[in-house]
This record gives structure tokens, sequence and C-alpha cells, in this order.
């Protein structure tokens, strides 16, 4: 997996701004770039090496994971997640929610000051979602509930829903790519390579193609942070990035060749964590298209592909087999296993459907490379069907187009970074859900995704929950295959940090030596 | 100047010719081994053990045994079978992209250099402008405009190496038509195209054949470059580009996945390359005299 | 002044320029072509999901689509020869800042690769030369005809295989600017820099090769010798010397084929040069770098060969007459 290019597949339709530069116009690229000189490697340095380089650092329109694992460092949300992905106040320090449920009130935390030094106010916070909402950006979506959101005085901002939305505190906090930004920077255009944010670690330097300084912010809401300097690095390539781990000129990476996590996982020196994440990978048939809209094909697929082989070949064994969205570790699992291997029943369904043979259009894409390799086991394993699996391979930009225009009888994608059981099902399954690309419909469904939506009772959420994903994988809206884990490695004198489920790559808490 | 005449002096150069190529021991080692490359693209999927496709996950990464002579992928599937394969796939891109560049090279090659005057100065300043381009770099553009597949990169390489053959063509058919009877026969009213096919065109064979043996050698590591780039043959169809970027995540494990598809395209150029030296030893005048001094001593 | 013009070599020079601008010219519409053949709309694909009205009048007017063809042309003219390339789709920033901040790893790329050629072809060459019928001769130029047909790029996945991957000795990938840390360079470069330049030796080695024993032919080498100078001094002051001007030549035409033909090599060692920079636009249809990239490496072609040409032009007068 060299070229790996992770995007955070909960973005889909952002607007492309050209702020600030017109032809030609040079970019200034901050205060660190005319002096450029690389911080020297001290103890007061941690070298991080991620896979692949951002494609620019506005929080709100970048949708690569390389983008938001330098941004974690940089930016902060009104609320964050923490290890067990709870909520916990961030530059929110605490709200309240009216008793009809639709207003609810923030208050920020006091003193707070952006990397320039100007003060963080309400308007900040106002401005960032207003933008959001307004150009209609990529995680627009998430701010469908909201009817307004308007800055009450300094430090308080008011968030208007039409209905009810339990799930609010994860919208605005699940990812960084809820930042608050800086109008200023933002119109200014510099956002795109020195964003200013609040965050642990402020932008020092960016050359492109090399490396991103960071530099602490003295002055961070959460105590100043140990480590003086973060570099990141780009190395794609997984083993150089191990190389360099264990020679010491590295001190932390998620550049790692999955075939070797099983002979490096016995290595003293370095610490290699494989840990369960959020994330998982799925099948979607189109269902607007004969024979896939035949819940008996869809479901014969189901029994006619060995998802064993293929985590096996994408992930050496460090992803978990699971039939649903939600993982194992999170409060909102559910038991479920009704699909196995098994041609003969396979086999079985499709002779009930009348079907016969068809051609498959797979849709994968060079940036996920274990699209490739799946829709090669695919076309083995569903030929003996009459099944003539034909790999479409396209760059993930173009891929996203297909999908959108419903150009696909199969593709395979992974969702990244949800925590809410409604960001898990409801978009995705929903009646004319915005990432409902496959065409499901169930009445049912849709009825027990709405009442997900308003339901306050936490128990009974679970249940309403429990029986949608159940209703999904039964019809094969999404063909379900695993959660993949998520694999770092750092150095035994880090300390501090951890490989966290959601991905976050957070440096604030690190300690060396 | 009999037409009896003629056909004996060409018929007695090939018989020369065929015995000159034949006393080089590279030449017919080089061309052996062509032969056999040919031979494995036409019958591949008959020689093949296994099936190009067959996934098999638990017997990934096998080392090369009795059993798989090339080992396994990362799939299971057979490499051996797959580098085979592969050979039909890269062979037909590069006949179809030569052809390509053949036919259109030779025609504005040959219509310039006998023309001459405003159209040979349009077409070689295009031939200068499109040299101006580095051959990856022009294909790459190529495709960036038509997609990634096979059928681009066919045409992507066939316009990439187009001036070549326009160059090639246009010099011998320039130094063939200011010879005193081609002067002489258009003066006298010889239909040109007469002329062309009587007189330009056999003395432009030589150079061509051997720029085409070149041209080969070139398209096929063309071919497995856009492919190892990912925008020339796509998955799971085989070709040995795209096997060596499959095997950049196996570097330290898996030896083969490497050795083998570069192995099978380092021969197969080497081949086209040697008979296209051979070739222009025998064919280009200008080498052949010191050939044949050497052959007496 | 007349006079001057008449004088042959500034004639040759000045003929020779012209020639240039005129191919430039091509180069630049070629160029200009590029973004006009796309079938369909170029911004409508460039965009792809991220299309909305506002996006995409904003990047057509910025990229000045929506002019006539005409006169898109003559601002791409004119803006293309004061440096101005226009923006990248994909990240919003000028195309030529994107091409200056990665030209250096390419040209250092580019430069040691050809030292590293021309060193093998030198030492070679001239042994080969000098030993010429010998068994070792032909030994060379086989190997050398063995080193024109490896992939350049497959040659780089086996240094990595070996150097990297089995003994651990040098870094497989990533780039260290020299000005960082001289020694990290050095270990960074290595590898890519070998896996061209092997292939650039094999060819200079024959040209090497050649050049020296069409010097040892000439008749002034066969007066030094019968002079009783030594070999060695025959070799080096004479041949070595004479032979030197059409391998310099050679070697210059090869340092701008590199340039161009460095794409795979950089994409295996993950070198953040040009050619990484075009292979990531061509997947993202990033149109304006794609241009940007064809037309300087296009360009820094030209300028080589013009430069060669020019420089031989005045070291050996004869050219001129042909």
């Amino acid at each position: 997996m060299k070229t790996t290019t992770k995007i955070i597949a909960v973005t889909t339709a952002a607007v492309l701004t050209l702020a600030g530069c017109s032809s030609g116009e040079s970019v200034d690229l901050g205060d660190g770039t005319s002096d450029a000189t690389s911080a020297p490697a001290s103890s007061d340095t941690l070298v991080a090496a991620i896979g692949g380089e951002p494609d620019q650092l506005d929080p709100h329109i970048t949708s690569a994971y390389f983008s938001f694992e330098v941004l974690e460092n940089v930016y902060d949300t009104l609320v964050e997640p923490d290890d067990s992905l709870e909520m916990q106040p961030a530059l929110a320090e605490s709200w309240d929610i009216s008793d009809d449920q639709l207003t609810w009130t923030f208050t920020l935390r006091q003193g707070v000051t952006f990397h320039d030094g100007s003060p963080l106010t309400a308007d900040d916070v106002a401005y960032s979602y207003n933008r959001i909402i307004n150009d209609a950006l990529t995680t627009s979506w998430r701010f469908a509930a909201v009817e307004s959101v308007t800055a009450v005085d300094n430090s308080t901002v008011e968030i208007k829903v039409s209905q009810p939305t339990p799930n609010l505190l994860a919208l605005i906090g699940g990812y960084k790519g809820m930042a608050i930004v800086e109008q200023s920077n933002v119109e200014s255009g510099d956002i795109t390579t020195n964003p200013i944010g609040t965050g642990p670690y402020s932008v020092a330097e960016y050359v492109s193609g090399d490396h991103i300084t960071l530099t602490a912010n003295p002055d961070y809401w959460g105590g100043a942070p140990s480590v003086d300097t973060v570099e990141f690095r780009f190395i794609s390539d997984g083993n150089t990035a191990m190389t360099a781990l264990k020679n010491g000129e590295i001190d932390w990476t998620d550049s790692i060749p999955v075939q070797q996590v099983e002979s490096l996982t016995g290595d003293d020196s370095i610490n290699l964590t494989v840990a369960p994440s959020t994330d998982y990978w799925y099948l979607a048939m189109n269902e607007n298209r004969a024979p896939w809209n035949d819940v008996r094909v869809r479901q014969a697929v189901a029994y006619a592909i060995d998802r064993d082989a293929i985590l096996q070949a994408t992930t050496y064994g460090t992803g978990v087999l699971n039939q649903l969205a939600i993982p194992e570790q999170s409060g909102w699992y559910t038991e479920y296993h009704k699909y196995s291997y098994d041609p003969a029943k396979a086999q079985q369904l499709f002779d009930d459907a009348g079907f016969t043979g068809a051609t498959l259009d797979f849709l994968a894409t060079s940036d996920y490379p274990e699209t490739v390799t799946t829709g090669q086991i695919l076309a083995d394993e569903l030929k003996p069907y009459g099944i003539d699996v034909q790999i479409r391979t396209l760059d993930f930009a173009t891929w996203l187009d297909e999908e959108g225009s419903g150009n696909f009888d199969m593709f395979m994608l992974s969702w990244l970074g949800n925590l809410d059981p409604d960001d898990f099902y409801y978009a995705q399954h929903r009646t004319g859900g915005g990432f409902n690309f496959q065409g499901y419909s169930n009445p049912e469904v849709d009825a027990l995704l709405d009442a997900g939506r308003t339901e306050t009772d936490v128990a009974a959420r679970k249940e309403l929950y429990a029986q949608a994903a159940t209703m999904i994988a039964d019809d094969v809206s999404y063909l379900y295959l695993y959660n993949p884990a998520v694999i770092q490695a750092w150095s035994p004198n880090l300390t501090g940090v951890s490989a966290r489920a959601d991905g976050a790559i957070r440096f604030r808490d690190a300690v060396q030596g | 100047m009999t037409t009896t005449l003629d056909v004996e002096h060409i018929d007695s150069t090939r018989i020369a010719s065929w015995r000159l190529l034949l006393s080089n021991p590279v030449t017919v080692v080089s061309t052996v081994v062509l032969t056999l490359v040919l031979i494995v693209a036409v019958f591949a999927e008959t020689i093949a053990p296994y099936g190009i496709n067959s996934i098999d996950v638990p017997g990934a990464l096998q080392a090369p045994s009795s059993a798989h002579w090339f080992g396994t992928d990362d799939l299971g599937r057979d490499v051996f079978s797959r580098v085979l394969v592969a050979t039909t796939v890269s062979l037909k891109v590069a006949v179809v992209s030569v052809a390509i560049a053949f036919v259109a090279g030779v025609t504005a090659g040959v219509i310039a250099g006998f023309m001459r005057g405003w159209f040979d100065t349009i077409i070689m300043r295009v031939v200068d402008v499109m040299f101006s381009f580095p051959v990856i770099l022009l294909a790459l553009a190529i495709i960036a405009i038509l997609g990634p597949g096979v059928g681009t990169t066919m045409v992507a390489i066939g316009i990439v190496y187009t001036p070549i053959f326009a160059r090639v063509a246009r010099a011998s058919a320039l130094s063939i038509s200011v010879e005193p009877f081609v002067q002489v026969s258009r003066t006298m009213g010889v239909p040109a195209p007469y002329i062309l096919r009587k007189h330009v065109l056999p003395n432009i064979t030589a150079p061509v054949i051997v720029q085409t043996s070149l041209s080969l050698a070139f398209a096929i590591l063309s071919e497995a470059s856009l492919s190892f780039l990912g925008l020339g043959v796509q998955p799971p169809d085989p070709s040995w580009g795209r096997m060596l970027f499959d095997a950049q995540a196996f570097l330290g494990q898996a030896w083969w996945l490497s050795v083998f598809p570069g192995a099978a395209i380092f021969v197969t150029v080497l081949a086209f390359n040697l008979v296209g030296d051979g070739l222009r030893d025998v064919l280009d005048p200008k080498q052949r005299s010191i050939m044949e001094a050497r052959a007496k001593k | 002044m007349g006079a001057v013009l008449k004088h042959p070599t500034v004639a040759f020079l000045s003929r020779r320029l012209l020639h240039s601008a005129v191919v430039l010219l091509g180069v630049l519409v070629v160029v200009f072509s590029l973004l006009q053949l796309v079938p369909g709309d170029p911004i409508r694909i460039a965009l792809g999901t991220r299309y909305t009205e506002a996006s995409y009048e904003a990047l057509k007017s910025a990229s000045g689509l929506d002019r006539p063809l005409l006169v898109q042309f003559f601002s791409y003219l004119g803006n293309s020869v004061t440096g101005d390339l226009g923006v990248s789709f994909r990240s919003g920033q000028p195309v030529t800042e994107l091409l200056m901040n990665r030209l250096p790893a390419t040209l250092s790329l580019a430069l040691v690769g050809i030292i590293i050629g021309l060193v093998i072809a030198l030492v070679v060459g001239i042994w080969a030369a000098l030993h010429e019928g010998t068994v070792s001769d032909a030994v060379v130029r086989i190997a050398s005809q063995f080193g024109v047909s490896i992939p350049d790029f497959w040659m780089g996945l086996l240094l990595i295989t070996v150097f990297s991957a089995t003994f651990h000795l040098l870094p497989s990938s990533g780039y260290v600017a020299l000005t960082d840390d001289p020694w990290q360079w050095l270990r960074h470069i290595i590898l890519p820099a070998s896996a061209v330049g092997l292939v650039a030796g094999a060819i200079l080695t024959r040209y090497v090769r050649s050049a020296v024993l069409e010097v040892v032919s000439m008749s002034y080498v066969r007066t030094a010798k019968s002079k009783g100078l030594s070999r060695r001094v025959v070799t080096f002051r004479h041949i070595v010397r004479n032979a030197l001007i059409p391998v310099l030549t050679i070697a210059g035409i090869q340092f701008a084929t590199i340039l161009g033909g460095v794409i795979v090599v950089e994409v295996v060692f993950a070198w953040p040069g040009l050619g990484n920079l075009v292979y990531n636009a061509v997947a993202t249809r990033d149109y304006p770098l794609i241009q940007g990239t064809v037309l300087l490496i296009a360009v820094m072609f030209l300028a080589v060969n013009l430069l060669v040409d020019m420089l031989y032009a005045v070291v050996d007068p004869r050219i001129r007459l042909s």
C-alpha cells in the first residue's frame, strides 16, 4: 500500500474557493517561509511521518485525511471526543438545551486566543458555521437540522434546530472539519497554506512536497504542550518510514505496510499499536438497476463472497469482520451474523431470482488500493455464477462523480470517523438520503431512522438503530465487510500518545524523553 | 535500367543481407529469443499452467517452487502464468502503437521529403515541436486528455513515436528524390505515385525497418512505464508494468514479484534492440562496408 | 553591424535562435491546446463532485475559459512569457509557485544522475575504445546494450530491494534539500540518481567509445605517437580532451532527456520533483498544472539543446557548415 491516499469519505460535495489567489498572484505562505530553516533535531522536536501530503490546510474545504492529521493539532471545535469518543467541552465550556430541545446555547471558554493573538469570540463561531452552511461546503449536511447560528454576546452562541437533535454535539465536534476558523485568515486566502487556529500548535513552516512544521502554542487554553516542535514529514513508503523510526530519524508514524504488521509486532525497538477503529468498509449494489434491484440477488452475492479472503488480502488480518457498520467496541454495537461463505445457498438464491448471469461494473479507485484488490477477488469468486466483473479503476474525484451520478453496478468504499449511529445509517440508507447512492428504500427503515434522530432516551434510541441496522443488512443495502484497524507506531521514548479509534492524531499531551 | 536487372539486384542484396545478418552471433541469439517471445505472446493462454485470475488468498506470497515457478502474488495468483499472458498484452500494445506511428510518420515523411517546399517545412517544424516533449511526458499529457486504458495508451505511444518515423522516412525520401534519375523521371511526366512506389519506397525500407525494430523496444518500455503509473493496462488484466507497481509493497518480502516481470521487460526490449542493431549494421550502407571489411579479415 | 551579422558564427547562432523561437511558439500552441482538447468541459470534469455553480464560475473566470479562443491563446501566450501559468484546479495555488517548489528536487536528481552516468561512461568507454576489438571491448558493448534495455524504474525497484529492503543501508524514498543537511541529501539521492545514472551511463558509454575511436584514428594522434610521447600522455592530453567535446554534447542532450524522463523514477522513490507533481496532476485532472509542467520541461529541454548547439558551434566551427 505504497501510495494510499486516505480521504474522509463523509465529504462529497465541496466548493472550490479561489479566494485571494487569482491567476499568478502568489500566495503568502506565512511568516516561517521567508527564513526557511528546518528546526534542529533536538529532544524538543517530535518528527511524525504521515503517508502523504495534505491537499490544503483549510479545515472546512479539505477532505484529505492527511490534512486532518495535521489540523487536529492546529484547530479546535466547540466540543471534542475524548478517548472513549464521548463528547467533552473544548472551546465551549458548557451548554444548555431548551425544554423543547430546539435551542442549544453554548458558553465559550474565556481568554482563548487565535495564534495571531486575536481573541476568540462568539462571532468567530457563528462565522465558521455560517460559512459551512452558506457556502454549502462538504460538511453542510451536518447542519441539515440547524436553522440558525447566532452570536448572542461575546461569549455566547445560540444554535436553533428545526427538530430535536440529540446528536448535535457529535455533529459539531466529531472531527476538525468543523473547526472554528478566523474570518480574516479565510478572506485573505492564507488559510490554505497558513491556517490560524486556536489549537495546541500553530503552523510555522510548510514546505510543499516535504514537511509541515508546527510550534507549540504557549497560550493554549489546555496548557502549553510539552513538546516544542512537531514536524510532519510526508513519507508514503511504509518501509522507509519503518526504517526511519527504527533509526530514530522519526518519532511517530502511521505510514506502516499492513502486510508487515505481524512481523513488526514483536519488535521491541518500536511501540506498534493496532487498535480497532470506527471506520468500516462495505460494498454497495445499484438498486436502480436490474438485476441488483432484486433483494435475492444481493443476498446471493452476500453468500457468494468469502469475507475472510477479502479481510486477509486487504488488511492482513488486522481488521475485524463485521456484518454491520458499528464496531464491537462501540456502545451502539449490535450482534448480527446472518451471512456466511455458502456457495450452495448463493446458487439457490440466484436460481430463485431467475438470475443466469450479468456483467457487473465495479467502481474501484487507485486512491484506495483495497478496492482494486477486492474487485479482483470478486471477479474470481463471482465468475462461477455467470457474473463478469469489470473493474473500472478511477481517481477518487472521478470515482465520486460516477458514484454520485449512479453510474455503477457495484462499488466498494469506507466511511471514516463516524461516531453517532445517525452518522452511520441515516444519510446512507434513508430513502433519498444524501449518500444513498445505491438507491435503497424501505419505509420501515425510514421510520426507524427518523425516530432515532429525535429520540432522546439512549436505550430506546439504541433499540431503534439495532432494528434499522438489522433490516439494512438483511436487505443488503450495504454489504458490510469489516472494520479496519488504526495502525500507528512510535518510538519507545514517546509517551502521552495513543492510537485513537477515530483516527485523530493528537500530540498535545505527548512527552519525549 | 530494366526491371529484371532491378529485381536481380535487390534479390542479391537480400541474400547478402541475410548472410551478413546470420554471421553475427549476437543477432542470431537475439533473433531466436525474439522468436520465442513472439511464440509465447501467441500461445500464452495455452502455455500458462494456471488461470491468470485464479485467486487463492491462503496461498499468497509463496516463493518460487516447482508448483509455481515464479512464486505467487499477494492474492495467491501464479506469477509465471501472469508474466506469460502479459507478454500478449504488451506486444499487442507495442505492435499497434508502432503501426500507428509507422503509417502516420512514414506517410508524412515521404510526402514531405518528396514534395519538399512549404509542406516539408510545416511537417518538419511540427516534428521539431514534438521532439521538444520528452516521450513519457507527452504520452502522459495525451492520456490526461483521453483518459487511462489500453486503447488510449496505444494512441498515446503511437503519437509520441510518429515524429521519429517522419524524420527517418523524410531523410531517405529526400536523398533519393534528388537523384538524377528520379529528377529525370519527374520532368518526363512519370506520375508521382509511380515514382514513389518504384524508386522512393524501396529505398526507405531499410532505415524504416531498423527504426521499427528499435521503436518496438521503446514502445514496450513506454507501455510498461505507463502501466506502472496505473494509466495503461488496467487490472485484473496482467501487464508487466502493473505487476511491478503492485510489487512495490512487497520489495523486502517477495523479491520474485519485482524480479520476474522486470526481467520479462528487459529480455524483450533487449531482443528488439539487438535485432534492430543487427539489422542496422546490415542494412545501413556505411556500417555495412565496415562489416564486410571485417568479414573479409 | 552588417559585417558582424555576416560572420558565420553569428549568422549560425541567430539562425539557431530563430529556429528555437519558432519551435517554442509551436510548443506553446501544443500546450495551450491540451486544455482545449479535453472532451467535454475541463472545469466541470476537474470539479467533479465539488461542482457548484459558484465554484464553477469562479474557476471559469480565473482560468479565462469564458473568453473567445483567440483571446485565450494570446493571453496564455502573454502570461506564460511573464511566468504566470494560471492556478491549479485542485489547490488554487499559482502553478508557477508549485513548479518552482519542485524544480530543485528534479534538477538535483538529474544532475547527480548525469554525473554518475558520465563517470561510468568516461571510465568504461575510454577503456573499451583503447582495447578495441578485444573480448573486453565486446563485453562492454554488450553490457551497454543491456543497460539501454533496462527500464529505469525496474532498476530503481531492484536497488531498493537490495539496499533498502534487504540491507537497510539507504532510505528508499524521500528528499532532503542539500542546504538543509548535506549528508542526508546524499543518502537520499544515491539510489534514485543511480537508477537514472546507470541507464544514462549505458547510453553515454557507446558515444564515448566511438568518439574516442574517431579521435584515435585522426592524424594528429598518430603524429603525437610518432613523436614518441608516452602512451599515457597521448591518451589523456590528446585523445580524451578532443573526444570530450562530442561527449559533452551528448551528455547535455541526455541531461535534458533525464529531466523529462524521471517521472517514473520519481514515483518509485516518492521524490518530490516535477515528475511526481505531473503524475499527481494527471490523476486529479489538474489541467493547468499538467500544462505548466509540460511547458516547463519542454522549455528546459529546448534551452539545454540550444545551449549545447551554441557552445558546440563556438568550440567546433565545422558544424556550421552542415
